[in-house]
């Protein structure tokens, strides 16, 4: 349980997925539809998006039990198998399902 | 313009190496409680995986709060991201609510919402006794 992602790293992800995004939305405005339908209300000066410090809290842990959820997955494939390492093929097996679920 | 494209790309290499530094030490620590060795490229590939999932998050939760008529994303917007997944949605509320928990703020609104959501578990929990 103590470990887990820092808050301030998926911040500064998210942050650079925003302004990246709102980089593109500047450069050809009025292009993409469906962004510009959503975001076009909001945002008339494009300020990127920012989040409160408890939902990055909560991305955390989201993406914390992304990667404990494989790591169990692949644990269980993996002892099925009768193996004491975790493969690739243990990960290929289970990652379609993961993948389904997040 | 070029450069600083390529700014950009060596700030998202920097990210995604101290992203691989984390997900090393959780997977590795969530691997020895299975009592399971994992190798280390596959610990990298889980590392691409969530990353690319955040990355995904990111978009969905900027759409979310863009929906919602806001800037800022908040905790409901990331629960909902999960919300094809209920088990999945339980958790992260649950921690949710551990989170604003430990920050004395808004109480009287928490306590309302906890009491509705044990209510709520306890006659989902009554119905397997009975049958």
């Amino acid at each position: 349980m103590s470990d887990s992602f820092d808050p301030d790293l998926i911040h500064a992800i998210f942050k650079l997925n925003w302004s990246k995004k709102a980089l593109e939305r500047e450069r050809n405005e009025g292009v993409d539809p469906i962004i510009d339908e959503a975001v076009a209300g909001t945002s008339k000066k494009n300020r990127p998006t920012s989040a409160n410090s408890n939902a990055l809290k909560l991305s955390c842990e989201l993406l914390r039990l992304f990667v404990t959820e494989a790591v169990q997955r692949a644990a269980a494939i993996a002892e099925a198998e009768g193996s004491s390492k975790i493969q690739a093929t243990h990960l290929e097996r289970i990652l379609p399902q993961l993948l389904l679920d997040f | 313009m070029e450069n600083h494209e390529e700014e950009e790309t060596a700030a998202a290499d920097l990210l995604r190496d101290r992203f691989r530094l984390s997900t090393i030490s959780i997977a590795q620590a969530e691997a020895k409680q299975n009592n399971m060795e994992i190798s280390e490229p596959i610990v990298a590939c889980i590392s691409d995986l969530a990353f690319k999932y955040a990355e995904h998050v990111a978009k969905d939760l900027e759409l979310f709060a863009a929906h919602g008529g806001r800037k800022t994303v908040n905790m409901k917007d990331v629960i909902l991201c999960a919300h094809r997944n209920k088990h999945l949605a339980d958790l992260l509320r649950f921690f949710g609510n551990d989170v604003k928990d430990k920050e004395p703020q808004s109480d009287k609104k928490r306590k309302k919402k906890s009491r509705k959501d044990d209510n709520a578990t306890s006659s989902v929990l009554h119905i397997p006794d009975d049958t």
